[in-house]
């Protein structure tokens, strides 16, 4: 191993972003919120879609039912955010359980439609059900979690609400990450690349395919709700349009724009395209051209994403280097 | 050639690093125009940011407000609430905007409430009706509204259908927060003060139906004397396209009134030949309102010619007069701080097209009416117009 490997890149990453609020300005801490909690979706999708081959449509559903999850808990029921987040996290994940089932005795083409229309079920559920979710009003006013305590620390104790917010959410997110290395990293993660790689040949080995797939499905839609959880209270809302499928779409483009082959690939997409978002529209009403005009020249010329042309760049210096 | 995306890609990341435009010598002041602007609803946003755009143009052409220019900034909010969320705190953190006016459906206006009331920004909704918005445990010092509520609308309605003498009445709504609130405002408003009638039917297709026909079938089954509906805007086009063949209109003597501005210009031009004419509707504003004060035969004059339309567009007005408030309170407050401005506009009166207008102190609503009256074929115009056009002023039912 190379002296490279042994910088804490990990513990990097968390400290650089938990000084984002330490710049003063509002709207960093607003889009670095944004970023985290989206990177966490994106990378949960990941599992599926880079990890297991699996190529789900409907992603949105597990993030918008963690959303509903907590939103509901905290601002009807009163529950408090400790137990209010990780419900989302295991609501989602038994729903994922229900559709998965389903789900993965389909494959390919098939897979990809029972998980959107599952996911336009929960839509349609989550917009027509007024007394429990708001309907298409949604349920604005999500309070946020009680962090007074941390106004008793020194250093964080002068910063806004929205500036705790953040500090637990990169906290929340860093953690989830750790989580979902370990799984990718763990012989079930190896089993999950056997099957994206062959799943014909998995079967003949010895692995039991759908089973190993829907413990994926489960892991993903619970880590999908957990990101969820966060995002209704970020938004100070949760909405139906959490659900709808252009929603899980846009949580493709951002894998699919990262570089699914990578671990942190969809988080870099996510931060990507929220960033160009955020300034493009500033300047013109015409954002989905310039998405699709990147999407086009990234997926020709570098077909593994940014992470992926970032790679091969740093590939050829070292070639060059050695040369 | 990997080398060359990296010069195609090179541009836009600096674009997105790039700081938002550096801030004008002579700060302008700044307000965020959240409104759809695409899609199916762009058809009254767009007019609807035009309204505010003459009124800035004007405004800024006379030397602005205290010394200052205005300054708008639109942002398409794409009819949808987490949408106009999104792009409202990107408009308060980011462009540092000092008020907020616009949404424009239900589900918006009530959203974006929420994120004026955390950051202490004055929001002024010009189109959303939804009572919620401004009901007594949602209103805080920021919010207010412009347009009328559903309460105001439904009892309107019910004291036109008063006098019809009509006893067995039927209703037709989308079964969502505005359809189930001026549905009931409606039916509760025409028991109260003509205990005689009959609900005999109620009809909830769900937002957005492409088959009305087993509603209609149904609904004629009952035998209605008339119908209160508040299929709006594009959905009425289609519902109306499947009620005339089956007769609908007709069986029910055109005793049908829709809330929801379906008989504004802009509905009744774009149906022609195929609008029900004969029906009763209602609309913010009408360019052929003769009976109007005369302030409106001006605005109506200045708009045709913003919008190089003879017959200039009815929701225009809505967003003129949130800006007329908003202007006039900064007067008022004698600066742009949020608290001054937010206690200035309670009870506030101002001149607008459609004459004296106040937001009360106690609900931050304006009494802001609307015009209604039965559709009819002019021969000077090519579609269908109202006539006579009566202006249904709501302070005695607003409470």
């Amino acid at each position: 191993m190379s002296a490279r490997a042994r910088v804490p890149w990990g513990l990097l990453g968390v400290l650089a972003a938990l000084s984002v609020p330490f710049l003063g300005s509002r709207y960093y801490t607003f889009v670095a919120t944004d970023v985290a909690i989206l990177a966490l979706f994106a990378v949960s999708l990941n599992l599926l879609l880079g990890y297991t081959g699996l190529v789900s449509f409907g992603h949105a559903a597990y993030f918008g039912v963690g959303a509903y999850t907590t939103g509901l808990l905290m601002k009807k029921a009163g529950v408090p955010f400790v137990l209010a987040f990780p419900a989302a996290g295991v609501l989602a994940g038994l729903l994922a359980l229900v559709f998965g089932f389903f789900c993965v005795r389909l494959t390919k083409i098939y897979f990809a439609m029972l998980t959107l229309a599952f996911a336009q079920i929960v839509w349609a559920i989550c917009f027509k059900w007024n007394d429990l979710t708001g309907g298409e009003q949604g349920m604005p006013e999500i309070p946020y979690p009680d962090l007074a305590w941390l106004e008793r620390l020194p250093l964080v104790g002068e910063l806004r609400t929205s500036d705790h917010f953040y500090l637990l959410t990169v906290v929340l997110v860093a953690l989830c990450f750790w989580l979902l290395r370990r799984v990718v990293g763990s012989p079930f993660g190896r089993i999950l690349t056997t099957i994206r790689e062959n799943p014909e040949r998995a079967e003949f080995i010895g692995v039991h395919v759908r089973r190993w797939e829907l413990l994926a499905f489960v892991l993903a839609g619970a880590f999908a709700g957990l990101a969820g959880g966060l995002f209704g209270i970020f938004n100070r809302g949760v909405f139906p349009d959490f659900i709808y499928w252009t929603k899980s779409s846009e949580v493709l483009i951002m894998a699919i724009l990262g570089g699914m082959g990578y671990f942190y690939g969809p988080a870099v997409g996510a931060l990507v395209l929220l960033v160009l978002n955020q300034q493009i529209t500033s300047y013109t009403e015409y954002w989905p051209f310039v998405l699709g005009s990147i999407l086009i020249v990234l997926l020709f010329a570098f077909p593994g994403g940014l992470v992926g042309a970032l790679d091969a760049g740093r590939r050829r210096l070292l070639r060059l280097g050695r040369a | 050639m990997q080398r060359r995306m990296f010069l195609i890609l090179l541009p836009l990341l600096a674009l997105a690093l790039a700081g938002p435009p550096a801030a004008l010598a002579q700060k302008p002041i700044r307000v965020g125009f959240p409104m759809p602007l695409s899609g199916p609803a762009a058809l009254y946003g767009d007019p609807a940011l035009k309204g505010a755009q003459l009124f800035v143009e004007e405004l800024n052409a006379k030397g602005g407000v205290l010394g200052r220019k205005l300054e708008l900034l639109p942002r398409d909010s794409k009819a949808n609430p987490d949408e106009a969320v999104r792009v409202s705190r990107e408009l308060i953190l980011k462009e540092n905007v000092d008020f907020l006016v616009g949404t424009l459906t239900s589900a918006e206006g009530p959203a974006v409430s929420v994120v004026a009331k955390e950051n202490k920004v004055v929001f002024i909704a010009p189109i959303p009706k939804t009572d919620q918005l401004t009901a007594k445990d949602k209103l805080h010092p920021y919010v207010f509204r412009v347009a009328a509520t559903t309460t105001m609308e439904g009892r309107s309605i019910a004291e036109i259908v008063a006098k019809w003498g009509v006893k067995r009445i039927a209703t037709i709504s989308f079964d969502y927060a505005y359809g189930q609130d001026v549905t009931r405002a409606f039916v509760e408003h025409i028991k109260k003060i003509k205990p005689g009638v009959e609900i005999v039917d109620q009809q909830w297709p769900k937002l957005g139906e492409a088959d009305y026909r087993p509603f209609i079938n149904a609904q004629m089954a009952k035998k209605p004397d008339a119908v209160f509906s508040s299929i709006w805007g594009g959905h009425f086009v289609t519902f109306a396209k499947q009620a005339k063949p089956l007769g609908y209109f007709d069986a029910i003597k055109y005793n049908f009134i829709g809330a929801g501005e379906i008989a504004a210009p802009e509905t009744t031009k774009a149906m022609g030949a195929e609008y029900p004419v004969g029906i009763w509707g209602n609309t913010y504003d009408a360019f052929y309102w003769d009976a109007a004060p005369a302030a409106h035969h001006d605005y109506t004059a200045r708009l045709a010619r913003f919008l190089k339309d003879d017959a200039p567009s009815s929701w225009s007005i809505q967003t003129y007069i949130a800006m007329q408030f908003l202007t006039a309170a900064i007067t008022k407050a004698g600066g742009t701080d949020g608290d001054k401005v937010a206690k200035a506009l309670l009870g506030l009166s101002i001149d607008t097209p459609h004459g004296k207008m106040t937001i009360r102190a106690k609900d931050h609503q304006a009494d802001r009416g609307q015009l209604y009256g039965k559709t009819v074929k002019d021969p000077k115009y090519p579609f269908a117009i109202m006539k006579p056009l009566t202006y249904v002023d709501p302070a005695k039912f607003m409470d």
